[in-house]
């Protein structure tokens, strides 16, 4: 007997094709079939494997041309056919060949993935509809005075998987993300806000991977010539810093290393980025090819900072202080809000 | 034999459903294949628009096996009949042969009908595989057909070196009318003192002309093969006798009084077809007999779900089942 697909692109493709595709997710939905029945018949009606990946809520599922499961977690290739399950969303279900699509094609990805967003949604909650239904469950993942139970339930509407480490990303803005490790995008993309990164953690300790990731925020930086800095710092790598970051509050009274930075950072508009290449390169050679300049203009420029500043930085005494001097820049200038002190996201 | 209690007296009887995956292959199948047959539609299937005959090169399967075509002798009095032989490639010496008879209740069919997934299965376990080219109804009515394949095992079992198969480990098995087919031959072969069977594999086999079971009135219209679909097959193959008093169980295996000293068999079937409470009787029957049998009833599978729709889970589940009765009866 000829196998379904061969039965569909033997068809008219424009009569009775697509007909036939939307009949059979139809009755797919009818009887109330799963998401492997879904992608098996995008699969097979495709001829190709094809593939589901909803990383919001964790599923993953791939099916071979011959029906048989065959999961793979390895990148899709952005060549492939994909329908996202959203009209706005990102790419959710793949057909494993590249386009152009056929009519038969367009149709098998149009109707599979309307049919798994039906599916989803009747067996594992509505998608997030937006940034702020997202941040309900997110605020009580991160409450640590919330019960164990409505935490483990909003880390299963995030999409987390139980026993899957997670960490929090917390956003200049007060934005929280969650991500489970490891990660399967950046922290935040080139060009997004700021981002300190909480240590990877059991789905109940968040509320410390979030108290972390606040942290780590207030020692990031524009990453501009007037706020020069990193602007993604992880909380697993501050070191000390993180004592340092708890001693400085609102109140705090800068010492007078920060107010000699903020007077250097007056005398000329080159003069944080060079003082930040100084401290955060391993040689003066590194820090002039990093800052496009000849490495003699990077010694004139360090003589007349040093005035300014009152010490040497070309030693590493000197260059720890500098350091330090701007770490206390960034902590007083993003220092702890009262709300932020506490474990919920601002 | 009969129906053990009278069916329940609904208008209509409500039938199992179908299987998710297979309900939405059904309406593509069923373009293809009506429920009901009628006897005015055997021309038109015989012609080969429904049934897609594999190439040579379908059959050897990229290399994995050597394919001839043997002329061998029919029964008494007939014409010569004609064996597909499939060896693996390159593999000498007695190996274990699944003689295969084709499906296609009866009347429809050749030896290549449906052995692409026989000869995955032979692949996978390294069977050499004899397909069957035996006379259709109602061209040729009962007995030409059993008698064909009769004849072909015969000449299989007494060839078996020349083709280098193994001659005490021969299965007979087909699907649907194949089945059936398998059935009465393993009985001739008992009853005749012919060659030893190593197993029946009996896939959804056509067993009973009578077609009064409830799963028959059950899926009457639906699904494939159903009881209007049924008549067809066994009036071509039995004419008038078709139901009455006088039919050999070498017809209809169903009709045996004595299904003792028959070898292993298997028995599968899908709840939502025609021939589910026949073959489920008949496995029981076997057990009853004090011989071995396996049986697996696949939920929601209509006729010949395996074969038309091999993707779906069931169908992978059902093969993945045949395969494993096949190893572990190859390995005793």
């Amino acid at each position: 007997m000829k196998e379904l697909a061969g039965r569909l692109t033997a068809l008219d493709p424009d009569a009775g094709a697509a007909v036939r595709v939307i009949a059979y997710f139809d009755r797919l939905l009818e009887t109330r079939a799963g998401l492997e029945a879904l992608v098996r018949g995008a699969a097979v009606l495709a001829g190709c494997p094809a593939r589901l990946a909803d990383e919001k809520r964790g599923v993953h599922i791939r099916v071979d041309a011959d029906g048989r499961r065959a999961d793979d977690e390895g990148p899709a290739d952005p060549a492939w056919l994909s329908a996202p399950l959203t009209p706005d969303g990102p790419p959710a279900l793949w057909l494993e060949r590249e386009g152009p699509a056929g009519v038969v094609d367009a149709m098998v990805l149009e109707r599979a993935a309307a049919s798994i967003r039906a599916v989803l949604d009747r067996t594992r909650g509505s998608a997030p509809a937006d940034a702020a239904g997202d941040q309900a469950f997110v605020e009580v993942l991160l409450d640590a005075s919330a019960s164990e139970t409505a935490r483990l339930h909003a880390a299963r509407r995030l999409g987390l998987r139980p026993g899957v480490p997670a960490r929090v990303v917390a956003l200049a803005g007060g934005q929280a993300l969650i991500q489970s490790v490891p990660p399967s995008g950046a922290a935040s993309p080139p060009g997004g806000p700021r981002a300190g990164v909480g240590p990877a953690v059991p789905l109940l300790d968040l509320p410390a991977s979030w108290s972390a990731a606040l942290v780590a925020l207030r020692l990031t930086a524009e990453g501009t010539e007037q706020d020069p800095g990193p602007r993604v710092v992880h909380a697993d790598q501050m070191g000390g810093l993180a004592v340092l970051a708890a001693a400085i509050g609102p109140g705090s009274d800068p010492i007078p290393d920060v107010h000699a930075l903020d007077r250097a950072a007056a005398a000329a508009p080159w003069m944080l980025a060079t003082l930040d290449a100084v401290a955060s390169q391993s040689s003066l050679r590194t820090a002039a090819t990093a800052l496009h300049m000849h490495h003699s203009t990077l010694q004139d420029r360090l003589a007349h900072a040093e005035q300014v500043l009152g010490w040497s930085v070309h030693g590493p005494q000197g260059r720890l202080r500098l350091q330090l001097a701007l770490a206390l820049r960034r902590l007083h200038h993003h220092a702890p809000a009262a709300a932020a002190v506490s474990d919920r996201p601002g | 034999m009969t129906t053990p209690s009278s069916p329940p007296h609904h208008d209509r009887l409500s039938p199992p459903p179908f299987d998710s995956e297979l309900a939405a292959a059904l309406a593509i199948v069923a373009e293809n294949i009506p429920s009901s047959l009628l006897p005015e539609m055997i021309p038109g299937l015989q012609s080969g628009a429904v049934l897609m005959r594999p190439s040579d090169d379908d059959l050897r399967r990229g290399g994995a096996f050597e394919i001839e075509e043997r002329t061998v002798p029919g029964p008494e009095g007939a014409p010569d009949i004609s064996l597909l032989i499939c060896r693996p490639a390159g593999v000498t010496g007695p190996i274990p042969a699944l003689y295969n008879i084709h499906g296609g209740g009866m009347v429809m069919g050749d030896n290549r009908t449906g052995i692409e997934a026989t000869l995955e299965t032979a692949q996978e376990l390294g069977l050499a595989v004899v397909s069957v080219e035996y006379r259709l109804a109602p061209e040729h009515p009962h007995p030409a057909p059993v008698e064909d394949c009769y004849a072909g095992l015969v000449w299989t079992a007494e060839h078996a070196e020349e083709i280098g198969v193994d001659r005490e480990r021969i299965i007979v098995g087909g699907s649907s009318a194949g089945g059936g087919l398998s059935a009465a031959v393993a009985l001739l072969a008992r009853d005749r003192g012919g060659p030893a069977l190593a197993g029946q594999l009996l896939a959804c086999p056509m067993l009973d002309d009578r077609n009064d079971t409830v799963s028959s009135l059950q899926m009457a219209g639906l699904g494939v093969w159903d009881r209007t679909s049924n008549d067809t097959g066994w009036t071509a193959l039995l004419g008038e006798r078709r139901g009455g008093p006088d039919v050999s169980p070498y017809a209809a295996p169903a009709r045996a009084e004595d299904l003792s000293g028959l070898p292993p068999a298997f028995v599968d079937v899908g709840s939502s077809e025609t021939f589910r409470d026949e073959d489920v009787a008949y496995a029981t029957r076997i057990w009853q007999a004090g011989g071995q049998a396996e049986l697996h009833v696949w939920p929601g599978g209509f006729h010949g779900f395996d074969i038309m729709v091999p993707q779906a889970a069931i169908s992978q589940a059902a093969r993945a089942a045949r395969t494993d009765w096949l190893r572990r009866l190859l390995a005793r």
